[in-house]
């Protein structure tokens, strides 16, 4: 009986698979800001992840995560999340809970899943089904799943994605009482306040192609649903003489593509996309980028340009748009790994009106710790994307436990 | 004994004694002797910086196809940090392999640059054009000398490679790399020794591979585990949609 036990737990533990880490990471800002007096952000995050493969055809995926901070940006209540629509981090979420059907070359995920596109590295304008959290940072961010169906198709070089999302999840922009929220001079004195948000109800659906060649690689894609990204209607209630922000959501079709060219200097990597809307008063443009790699022994250098065209202008400048405050800089990435516990990274991204920098070094300890310091160096004008954050340049330093 | 018989072998063992004096002959048969239509096995490496520090990785290793022309997904497992992590290598007879990698924290693909091959192998001792399978074109062969049981040949690449040339001891009984030292233009670079042969369905690997970066003066052993041949896999298991199916 006992060896029949043995065996069952040894059969679980065959189809479980399981990882996780938890991280403390602390953020300390030299400059107040307007509208935070805080120079310490210390946050704390326990994430699990798991897998059970039930059938060689069939897994399901999870992934929850738990957190507090002392910078109130994380909920203080007991409740599971599931839709990361609040506009605090909820303490407790479902990052990933998903089943995985593959047959042959066909493979679907129906569920809270994690959806990438594009390859280029330091902006990714095709990258339509990956929200982000805003919160910590606007040159730092962490993705959010959502809940979608996908339906992949690979045979020889082609591969076929087919996406419908039908719950709509927004980027999570910064706390308006908080410093990675600029405020222009002249809201000074004036109350600004959260107006909640408007969520669009439809589904959202996309395509992608992607084809590797004989030393080539490029992909065509379509996304028909919402912007992640919000604008903002303001009401103004003169008794209380404060300011209402509501977050909308515009209608958004991309047409895009990427491409990469590996050749015997370097690997070029574009991505581009054409952003249309049918909402009244919504911007249209395109973004592109295009960047240049290169490994030189245990160096790899990444260097490119971001670029935008606005074709039809925004009605209101109340948005929340990092992706084209990224564009029109040139991006750069350099990486040391120094042996195999060690490594060094520095990224930029210079524009017109501001820059940014950001300087790391991370070091594994054994077999589970991981030390990550970091500074980074925000310069610019107020009316720069980058710039309006120039009281933001911060050091950093996390320790990571991974299980 | 017929007339026939004596002829053929006056004939043949004349043949088969000059066909293993000719370098190129005895790498081929070397990677005769090796071929296998598919490989699995789970590595242990452990990297032994110049002042001791020790770092081990592991992962599992899935090869199909065999020299020149072969898919192989490798996934970390260990340490706990780079769990899932995972490098699609497609090999191509006439040019560099195509590289993928597979970070479940970004949850994202991405094409490797590889246009230097001396870079080392995550932070290890061996670099990536030391874990490439070798073309028997791709370089020109010398017998050097003939020491005993072994055979030390001279290779030197036809194309652009961080290395001059390499010495290669190789055993006459079984064709099996003893010991690979690499050479460039200061001197000896690196040395790979191959070491506790066993024979797996017929076929004599190594259980432990041991690099030493003579510059960095830092050692990597490889030991593999659970290593077997011949295993039933499928094409549609190396590819990008495999690479991804991961935790």
């Amino acid at each position: 009986m006992i060896a029949a036990g043995l065996m069952i737990v040894a059969l679980f533990a065959q189809q479980f698979e399981q990882r996780g880490f938890i991280e403390n990471s602390t953020a300390v800002y030299p400059q107040t800001a307007a509208n935070d007096s805080g120079r310490v952000v210390d946050e704390l995050l326990f994430r699990e992840e798991a897998s059970y493969k039930f059938a060689p055809w069939l897994t399901v995926n999870g992934s929850f995560d738990a957190r507090t901070d002392s910078h109130r940006q994380t909920a203080r209540d007991w409740a599971v999340d599931a839709d990361d629509r609040s506009i605090q981090r909820p303490a407790f979420s479902v990052r990933r809970l998903s089943a995985r059907i593959h047959r042959g070359k066909m493979t679907a995920e129906v569920g809270r899943q994690l959806i990438r596109w594009g390859k280029t590295d330091i902006l990714n304008p095709t990258d339509r089904f990956a929200p982000r959290d805003y919160l910590s940072s606007v040159v730092d961010t962490d993705f959010l799943g959502v809940s979608a169906a996908r339906v992949t198709y690979e045979s020889g070089g082609d591969t076929v994605d087919l996406l419908w999302q039908p719950w709509f999840t927004p980027s999570r922009t910064p706390l308006l009482n908080q410093r990675w929220t600029a405020l222009p001079p002249e809201a000074a004195g004036v109350s600004i306040v959260d107006g909640g948000a408007r969520y669009p109800g439809g589904s959202q659906y996309g395509a992608r192609w992607n084809h590797i060649g004989s030393g080539y690689e490029y992909s065509l894609c379509f996304f028909d649903g919402f912007q992640n990204l919000p604008s903002f209607d303001a009401a103004f209630t003169p008794v209380t003489a404060s300011v209402a922000l509501t977050r909308t959501y515009p209608d958004l079709r991309l047409y895009g593509g990427d491409a990469a060219i590996p050749l015997a200097w370097l690997t070029i990597k574009g991505e581009a996309a054409y952003f249309t809307s049918s909402t009244p008063g919504a911007e249209e443009y395109a973004l592109y980028v295009i960047q240049l790699e290169r490994q030189v022994k245990e160096w790899s250098f990444v260097g490119g340009y971001a670029g935008s065209v606005v074709t039809r202008e925004a009605a209101s400048p109340l948005q929340f748009a990092p992706d084209r405050g990224f564009a029109k800089s040139f991006v750069g990435r350099a990486g040391l790994t120094i042996d195999a516990n060690r490594s060094l990274a520095i990224e930029t991204a210079v524009r017109a009106g501001g820059s940014f920098m950001r300087f790391e070094y991370s070091q594994l300890f054994g077999q589970h710790w991981r030390a990550t310091g970091g500074i980074a160096w925000i310069r610019g004008d107020m009316t720069d994307f980058l710039g309006q954050y120039s009281r933001n340049s911060y050091g950093s330093l996390a320790i990571r436990y991974s299980f | 004994m017929s007339r026939t018989l004596l002829w053929a072998m006056f004939a043949i063992l004349p043949a088969l004694a000059q066909d293993t004096r000719d370098p190129r002959q005895i790498i081929l048969e070397v990677q005769k002797r090796q071929h296998a239509d598919s490989q699995r096995y789970e590595g242990t490496l452990e990297v032994t910086s110049q002042g001791n520090q020790v770092a081990t990785k592991r992962w599992i290793y899935q090869r199909i196809g065999s020299f020149g022309n072969s898919k192989a997904i490798l996934r970390f497992t260990a340490p706990a940090e780079v769990k899932g992590v995972g490098l699609l290598i497609v090999n191509h007879p006439d040019r560099a392999s195509d590289q993928w990698m597979w970070r479940p924290a970004i949850g994202r693909d991405q094409r490797i640059a590889l246009q230097d091959r001396s870079t080392r192998f995550f932070g290890t001792d061996f670099s990536f054009e030391d874990l490439e399978e070798r073309d028997v074109d791709q370089y020109n062969y010398k017998l050097l000398a003939d020491e005993g049981g072994l055979w030390k040949l001279e290779s030197r690449p036809r194309k652009s490679s961080q290395y001059e040339y390499s010495y290669f001891w190789i055993k006459k009984d079984n064709y099996t790399f003893v010991k690979i030292e690499a050479y460039n233009k200061k001197g000896l670079v690196r040395t790979i020794d191959y070491k506790n042969y066993e024979q797996i369905k017929g076929i004599w690997t190594a259980r432990l591979t041991e690099v030493y970066d003579v510059t960095r003066k830092s050692r990597t052993v490889l030991k593999y585990e659970k290593l077997e041949y011949n295993l039933p896999m499928k094409d549609d298991d190396f590819t990008l949609q495999a690479l991804r199916r991961d935790l």
